[in-house]
């Protein structure tokens, strides 16, 4: 039965899946073949950066050379396009099976059978799973794709480790959109914590590498362990960053669960 | 006779709103049961109890002798249910829907085929390009095109057009031949007077009345209609038995009970330009009781919490 709902739940991503992987696709590809004019204007670009207060630029990702393909794919992919991808993809697919369902009446619908709470919510969360490895799977195929094609010459195994990396975030993005939305019933409300969320861990982020004093509150930043620079350029693996992202996914999901079960489905 | 539904003291409060207030019915197997009652009476809240979506502030419920809160997998596979505004995915064409729907209750594909012919739907239309009534007939198939031995409906005949309805009642029909229990929730009288073998009314979140629809019909129960010359005097039918349902001036409906003697001569007094006199509808009664505006010493009224009758006794 939850095989059914697993692949319902995939006809209903279809269409913010593909538009979503256009999107990443396009834009990857588009950088990834700009990346040999960075490569060959590498000292030109570097004293070009150095206009800029090394805080600042710190505080966007941009922590060393951007001819290198780490700080390159993280500049350009890890910091800015993935987080928007995934948390727009996070949120439309982990605030579907609960709070949505819930408001249009298809939770009364689906509930009402034999489908259980559990099944329900737990093909939902599998979709959440497939759909998210997907796009993280586009947004890293893309720029090994076209760098492949304009010899860039990326470790494509490096990339898909971070492509790795990169799918963890969306999914801890999507546990923490999956629990508010079982507990509010309220896509709104679980999209604008998550989003908000986000926003908030980013400008932490930023503030905890320019105000020297303030750092420690880098920790408490997804995007502090978002960065896959080290990964893909010395491939250094952030274990604690995997942990970090694993540990809210699973908590999350499993928190959603346990009170979907438990709580009145109210339209 | 087993019970199919058994509600005792159900309640349900929404904070301090009023959901449903000490329910207390039984549902026999086998019978078609009528739960009326206007938008707001807590119909719907009741529903959502019974098929444990949201849990009772207090009291039971007990369905096909299972809790519907603790036990809802194992009730889920023995009821289908319809409810008043399906949120069915609009994307999906009707033949995929019910096919989704029909795999998870272990139904053959196509199992719906029977039913969507006999409600002309066309199955290949994607639900959003639907009409509203065509909507509620893909919630019809729904319910009718399985085996269980409950079905659970809330305004299930709202939007379908009169051959439709009159289909609808059809299926109602075959379902209690088969012994299936049907517990329907619903504002269309006429249909809960055509269908029903009991019905419960509810107002304001009680109970207040639950009688067979024979006895709530019962054979000395007449309803009049009467046109006036002019408005009669105010308490001019204030008689033993009779009630008021309705006065407009000249325009009088009046529910009389038992001997009608005493009405008959009230009427000699009066200048009557037009009269008809019949045995009344269920509406007739639903509005003596929600509206509780009877007069008379038979004619008490139905106070919220204290049903008349909770075992489908004839009103006395």
């Amino acid at each position: 039965m939850i095989g059914l709902a697993f692949r319902l739940e995939l006809r209903r991503s279809r269409i913010i899946a593909v538009g979503l992987a256009l999107v990443a696709l396009v834009y990857g590809g588009l950088i990834a073949a700009i990346y040999p004019i960075l490569l060959a204007n590498t000292a030109m670009i570097e004293d070009y950066m150095k206009l800029f207060p090394k805080e600042i630029m710190a505080g966007f990702g941009m922590t060393g050379n951007l001819a290198a393909p780490g700080i390159f794919f993280t500049t350009y992919i890890g910091s800015f396009l993935w987080p928007v991808v995934a948390a727009i993809a996070a949120i439309v697919l982990a605030t579907r099976p609960s709070a949505a369902d819930a408001d249009r009446g298809w939770a009364d619908v689906v509930l009402a059978t034999p489908m259980t709470r559990s099944r329900h919510l737990g093909a939902g969360i599998l979709g959440q799973v497939v759909v998210l490895a997907a796009l993280a799977f586009v947004t890293v195929g893309g720029v090994l794709g076209v760098g492949a094609l304009v010899g860039a010459g990326f470790d494509a195994v490096r990339f898909l480790a971070a492509g790795l990396v990169l799918w963890l975030f969306g999914c801890a993005m999507a546990g923490v959109a999956s629990l508010v939305a079982v507990i509010t019933l309220s896509r709104g409300a679980a999209a604008a914590f998550t989003a908000g969320l986000l926003i908030a861990m980013y400008l932490l982020n930023i503030v905890s590498q320019v105000q020297p004093d303030l750092a420690w509150l880098g920790g408490l930043s997804a995007f502090r362990y978002a960065g896959v620079g080290a990964l893909i350029d010395r491939g250094t693996v952030d274990w604690v960053g995997v942990g970090v992202f694993g540990v809210v996914a699973v908590a999350g999901w499993a928190a959603s669960l346990l009170l979907f079960r438990r709580r009145d489905l109210l339209p | 006779m087993p019970e199919a539904i058994e509600l005792r003291g159900l309640t349900r409060w929404y904070g301090k709103r009023r959901g449903v207030i000490d329910l207390e019915a039984d549902v026999h197997e086998g019978e078609v049961f009528g739960f009326l009652g206007p938008n707001g009476a807590g119909k719907t809240t009741t529903i959502r109890m019974l098929l444990g979506l949201i849990r009772s502030s207090a009291g039971s419920a007990r369905i096909l002798g299972l809790d519907p809160w603790a036990e809802a997998a194992a009730l889920h596979r023995r009821l289908a249910h319809l409810g008043s505004d399906p949120g069915y995915l609009g994307d999906m064409d009707a033949a995929s829907l019910l096919d989704y729907l029909g795999a998870l209750r272990g139904l053959p594909k196509g199992a719906w085929r029977a039913v969507a012919e006999r409600l002309e739907l066309d199955p290949r239309v994607p639900v959003k390009k639907l009409s509203r009534g065509n909507r509620q007939k893909v919630g019809v198939v729904h319910v009718f095109m399985g085996r269980e031995p409950l079905l659970v409906m809330d305004e299930p005949s709202t939007g379908l057009d009169p051959l439709m309805q009159r289909e609808f009642l059809a299926l109602v029909a075959e379902a209690r031949a088969e012994g299936r229990t049907v517990f329907l929730s619903s504002h269309n009288l006429p249909e809960v007077e055509r269908a029903c073998d009991r019905v419960a009314i509810i107002r304001e979140g009680r109970i207040v009345k639950i009688a067979t629809v024979a006895a709530l019909v019962g054979d000395h129960t007449r309803s009049v209609n009467l046109v006036l010359g002019s408005p009669a005097a105010e308490g001019a039918f204030a008689l033993p038995g009779v009630s008021v349902l309705s006065s407009t001036g000249q325009d009088v409906h009046l529910l009389v009970r038992g001997d009608v003697n005493a009405l008959m001569g009230r009427l000699g007094e009066l200048d009557i330009r037009d009269i008809a006199i019949s045995t009344p509808d269920v509406e007739d009664l639903f509005f003596r009781y929600y509206e509780g505006t009877v007069a008379g010493s038979e004619g008490r009224d139905a106070r919220p919490g204290q049903p008349e009758s909770v075992h489908g006794e004839a009103p006395r």
